[in-house]
């Protein structure tokens, strides 16, 4: 039905190359995301499963067909914009009724599907107003509605939530998974913004440079990234890098002016690479105060010279240094107030997620 | 103190508004008044003098019995001549306007804006530099003095100034709202009619005041491009102005400018609230 699968995908504009080869296979159903930085083709890369814009070579397939040459119109699929793109003259009505009118379907059956995808969106109250006339969170839902309407084979959703206010979005997103979970309709959604991309997706795609990085579920992605770039990419606040030593299967730290070694999962694929030099990646979670329960062969007791301190509610985050360089842990807000004005704190540190990176290509060791 | 000085500031701004809407409308005043009067009073009374009584007849002579050189219909052919050379001319540049201007702002091309470029170079080129080789290709396709003639040639100048006026509205809509449409399943010639065309209200508004305008005032092409009996009203007034059949008949001249006149005036005043709104829809949007 709506599984999609793009097959060696590139696509060029006169001499760049913006998609470099992109191989995906969604399954049908599958909530995909898209996700990097702005000018990594992520939105090129949704575009050409629209078709809207042309793929350079490469195949896409929907379902069984092969789609590549197909217009917009004939591809079966909805796309909801990040602006919106409602038509401004034309009621909530007639803009979700408009795609079935184009197709010609039969007067009642437009009417009938109007009513119901009004009610599913609650947005009935709002049939006769015009676009102008509605608030950011109506027009996105109408935007949806509009797509809901024809039921196509996949959705596209190109940064839906970007022009929303913080509460909404987050009110929205759940909407929008609770959707998902109701039609079952494949879905591929396109955001810069990770915590939109770990809390929807059944897979994420990380692109960079035209390329896709990793291509996992966002377990994998958060826990198991392929290099520094998506450790770095996924997570808020985002991942400590340290370059440290290798001293016997285990990485050389100093912090508060003393020297700690941290022991590290998966040593023989330190030792296969022979480097004494390597990028320690540890998220934040995983420097904490000591929590005597969490005892393990993983957990290292030092101390942490505190610099700053920022408080985001449930915990705090403290920034010190390592080998000279800036590194975050998460401390609870308890010990967080105790840990300002420059103090130094008993921390401890987990190292049974640690992932270490080549210190020159930034792949995975 | 200062609600004074607030006060006189007011009558100073007030009274200098009215100066010189005085100044501008004095020309119009007296045009009025000299038409309502015979030559007689004309030529005894002050210019500025209202007339004695209200006489049509410079009106009427005016209308239909005026000689315009050789001929002594009045205006009133002439006039139907414009209107005949107007509406066309309006409605097929318009529309040549608001599609180009579609797809110059929305289906950019391989040289799209090259091509904008060029026709902007259309808005300034000299009347008189195209009087010639016009001339010349009118009598080739033979369209010499007849009103498709002048016509085309109106279309053919006018759809430089309409399409930069579509084009520079519909730039400013985002290029999602085709991209929704084509996914809709609706084709080119639809999302224009669907969905463009829709809110294209003011822009209509300020190209039709400005070519309507442009066509109705012309003399230059109106004098060179058109035949004997498809003269348009400009031209006639030329002519009726400079017949003298026993003496200079202000009155009639001054009735004749002022019908001349007046379908612009009107089309001026029904639309023209939106036409101030239309030039500047487009900053304010952003």
């Amino acid at each position: 039905m709506g599984a999609i699968n793009i097959q060696n995908l590139t696509k060029s504009y006169a001499d760049t190359q913006v998609l470099k080869g992109i191989n995906l296979d969604i399954n049908n159903g599958e909530f995909l995301i898209l996700v990097g930085p702005s000018g990594c083709g992520k939105s090129t890369l949704m575009n050409c499963i629209a078709g809207l814009e042309e793929i350079t070579s490469g195949d896409l397939f929907i379902g069984d067909d092969n789609v590549t040459e197909l217009s917009p119109a004939e591809r079966d699929i909805a796309m909801v914009f990040q602006s919106y793109a409602l038509y401004p003259t034309m009621s909530v009505a007639r803009n979700i009724s408009f795609g079935l009118e184009m197709r010609k379907y039969p007067k009642h059956e437009i009417e009938a599907t109007v009513q119901e995808v009004a009610k599913l969106l609650q947005i009935e109250h709002l049939l006769n107003r015009k676009p102008s006339q509605l608030s950011g969170g109506q027009r996105q839902r109408v935007a949806m509605g509009r797509a809901l309407a024809r039921s196509p084979r996949v959705f596209l959703f190109d940064e839906p939530l970007s022009n929303l206010d913080a509460k909404l979005r987050v009110e929205m997103r759940t909407e929008i998974k609770k959707l998902h979970k109701r039609l079952g309709t494949t879905i591929v959604y396109v955001t810069h913004d990770q915590v939109e991309a770990m809390t929807l997706a059944d897979r994420i795609a990380v692109m960079k440079d035209g390329v896709v990085q990793q291509f996992s579920s966002p377990y994998e992605i958060y826990n198991d990234p392929a290099n520094r770039f998506v450790a770095d990419f996924m997570g808020s606040p985002s991942m400590n890098f340290v370059d440290c030593v290798v001293f016997n299967d285990k990485l050389v730290i100093e912090s508060a002016g003393q020297r700690d070694e941290l022991p590290i999962p998966n040593s023989e694929a330190l030792q296969a690479s022979g480097l004494e030099n390597v990028i320690l990646g540890l998220r934040p979670e995983m420097i904490t105060e000591p929590k005597p329960y969490k005892e393990s062969t993983y957990i290292t007791h030092m101390q942490l010279a505190v610099q700053v301190t920022e408080p985001t509610g449930p915990d705090t985050l403290a920034f010190g240094e390592w080998n000279q360089q800036e590194i975050q842990a998460r401390l609870s807000p308890e010990i967080g107030v105790q840990a300002e004005n420059h103090s130094t704190i008993d921390i401890q540190v987990d190292t049974s997620k640690a992932v270490l990176f080549h210190p020159k290509s930034g792949e995975r060791i | 103190m200062t609600q004074s000085k607030q006060l006189m500031g007011r009558a100073f701004i007030y009274s200098l508004l009215l100066g010189f809407a005085i100044i501008y409308l004095a020309p119009l005043y007296v045009m009025l008044v000299t038409s309502f009067k015979d030559i007689e009073e004309i030529r005894t009374g002050n210019i500025l003098a209202l007339p004695n009584t209200l006489n049509f007849s410079a009106w009427s002579k005016a209308w239909s019995t005026a000689c315009t050189g050789g001929d002594c219909h009045g205006l009133a052919p002439y006039f139907w001549n414009s209107i005949r050379i107007v509406v066309p001319s309006l409605v097929i540049s318009t529309l040549i306007g608001a599609l180009n201007g579609y797809v110059l702002a929305q289906w950019q091309f391989k040289g799209s804006n090259f091509l904008f470029g060029a026709l902007l170079l259309g808005c300034f080129i000299p009347f008189q530099v195209i009087l010639l080789p016009m001339a010349k290709l009118l009598a080739w396709v033979g369209l010499a003095n007849t009103v498709p003639g002048l016509v085309s040639v109106h279309v053919i100048y006018g759809v430089a100034f309409t399409t930069l006026f579509f084009r520079n509205y519909y730039v400013a809509i985002p290029n999602e709202l085709v991209r929704a449409a084509r996914l809709d399943g609706a084709g080119f010639f639809a999302i224009f009619w669907h969905v463009f065309l829709p809110m294209s209200t003011p822009i209509f508004v300020v190209t039709v005041i400005w070519q309507f305008t442009q066509i109705w005032n012309d003399f230059l092409f109106g004098v060179v491009y058109s035949g004997p009996g498809t003269q348009p009203i400009t031209v006639a007034l030329n002519n009726l102005v400079n017949t003298s059949v026993g003496g200079k008949q202000y009155n009639v001249d001054m009735a004749a400018a002022i019908i001349a006149a007046l379908p612009t005036l009107v089309v001026y005043l029904l639309a023209g609230k939106y036409f101030v709104r239309g030039l500047t829809a487009g900053a304010v949007k952003g």
